[in-house]
C-alpha cells in the first residue's frame, strides 16, 4: 500500500507489522494514494 | 379525430414552442406528450473512464453530473445503443465547463457551453474519456429530450354581457392561450393571466374549444422542437405499424 505523509509529504509504503507511523519523520497521519490505473464508472 | 391536423405555432424559439393543434382526442394529446418525454432518443454520458482526478469530488459524483449534459445529437447519424467518445483534461486552477468537452464527431456537442462540471485548485486535475450513447428518455430522464412538455385546451372566450354597476370586479385568472371571438388567439400572459385586464367591466363565459390543443414544449438543446415534435410522431407511428404487423400474422 502507498501512502503520502501528511506532513513530509513523501512516499510511505507501510508493512503489516511496521505500525501506522512515517519512517521520515514520525508523523502518524497518512494520506492514502489513488491508485493509478483507469477507474471506469457507470452514470446510472 | 378527424384525418387532417390543423396546426398554428403561437410562439417559437430556439429551444421552445407554443403551438395549436386542433383536430386531436384528449388520449392523442397525451400520447404526443408522453412520446416526447420517453420515446425520443437523447445522446448522453454513460460510461466514465477516468484517468486523473485529483478534484474534492468522487468519480462517482462527477460522473452523474456528466450525465446531465445535454449533448447534440444528430438523431440521422445515429442507431440506439451506438456511442461517440467524449474527452476531458482540465488543470487547476480552472473551472472544467461542459464547453471544455471535446468529442469524437463535430456534430455531437454540448448544448450548453457553460455548465460547471467542478473547479479545480492549484495542482488539482481532472481527466476522463467517456462514452456517450444514444438512448430513450423511458430508460433513463438523462435521455430525455424534451424537459417542459404539457398541453392544455383552448379556451374560447366570449362577453356576453356588461358587468353589473355594483358587482365586485374579481380578477379572473386564465393561464394558456385564449381564442377571442374574431377567432384571434393571445397569449394569456399579454394581459397578465387576468382577463379583467383585457375585458373591463364585461361579463365573459371561458369554455374549452373541443379538440383543440395548445402545446408547450421545450428542449434541452439536444434536438430543436420541431425534431422532437416530428420524432414523437413518429414513434407513435412506428408502434402503430408494429401492433398492426404482429395482429395481421
Amino acid at each position: 500500500m502507498s501512502y503520502k505523509c501528511s506532513r513530509c509529504k513523501r512516499d510511505v509504503e507501510l508493512d503489516e507489522y511496521g505500525g501506522v507511523r512515517c519512517p521520515y519523520c514520525g508523523h502518524r497521519v497518512l494520506l492514502k494514494e489513488r491508485a493509478r490505473d483507469i477507474k471506469e464508472v457507470d452514470v446510472k | 379525430m378527424s384525418a387532417e391536423f390543423d396546426v398554428e405555432f403561437i410562439e417559437r424559439d430556439d429551444r421552445s414552442a407554443r403551438f395549436l393543434v386542433r383536430g386531436l382526442t384528449p388520449a392523442f394529446a397525451n400520447g404526443i406528450r408522453r412520446a416526447m418525454i420517453a420515446d425520443v432518443p437523447t445522446l448522453s454520458i454513460d460510461t466514465v473512464r477516468f484517468i486523473e482526478n485529483s478534484s474534492v469530488m468522487f468519480d462517482e459524483m462527477i460522473a452523474l453530473r456528466l450525465g446531465l449534459i445535454p449533448l447534440t445529437t444528430p438523431l440521422a447519424d445515429y442507431e440506439i445503443g451506438e456511442t461517440v467518445t467524449v474527452a476531458l483534461d482540465v488543470e487547476g486552477p480552472a473551472t472544467a465547463y461542459s464547453g471544455d468537452l471535446t468529442t469524437s464527431d463535430g456534430l455531437v456537442e454540448p448544448a450548453d457551453k457553460n455548465i460547471p462540471i467542478i473547479k479545480l485548485n492549484q495542482g488539482q486535475r481532472l481527466e476522463f474519456e467517456a462514452d456517450a450513447v444514444l438512448d430513450r428518455g423511458k430508460e433513463h430522464a438523462k435521455h430525455q429530450g424534451g424537459v417542459s412538455v404539457g398541453y392544455r385546451h383552448l379556451q374560447r372566450v366570449e362577453v356576453i354581457g356588461d358587468r353589473g354597476e355594483f358587482d365586485e370586479e374579481e380578477p379572473h385568472i386564465l393561464r394558456g392561450v385564449i381564442e377571442t371571438e374574431d377567432g384571434e388567439l393571445v397569449a394569456t400572459d399579454e394581459f397578465d393571466n387576468d382577463l379583467t385586464n383585457r375585458y373591463p367591466g364585461k361579463e365573459v363565459s371561458v369554455t374549452d374549444v373541443p379538440g383543440a390543443f395548445v402545446f408547450h414544449v421545450e428542449t434541452d438543446g439536444s434536438l430543436s422542437v420541431e425534431e422532437l415534435v416530428d420524432r414523437a410522431a413518429e414513434s407513435i407511428g412506428d408502434r402503430a405499424a408494429e401492433l398492426k404487423d404482429a395482429v395481421s400474422v
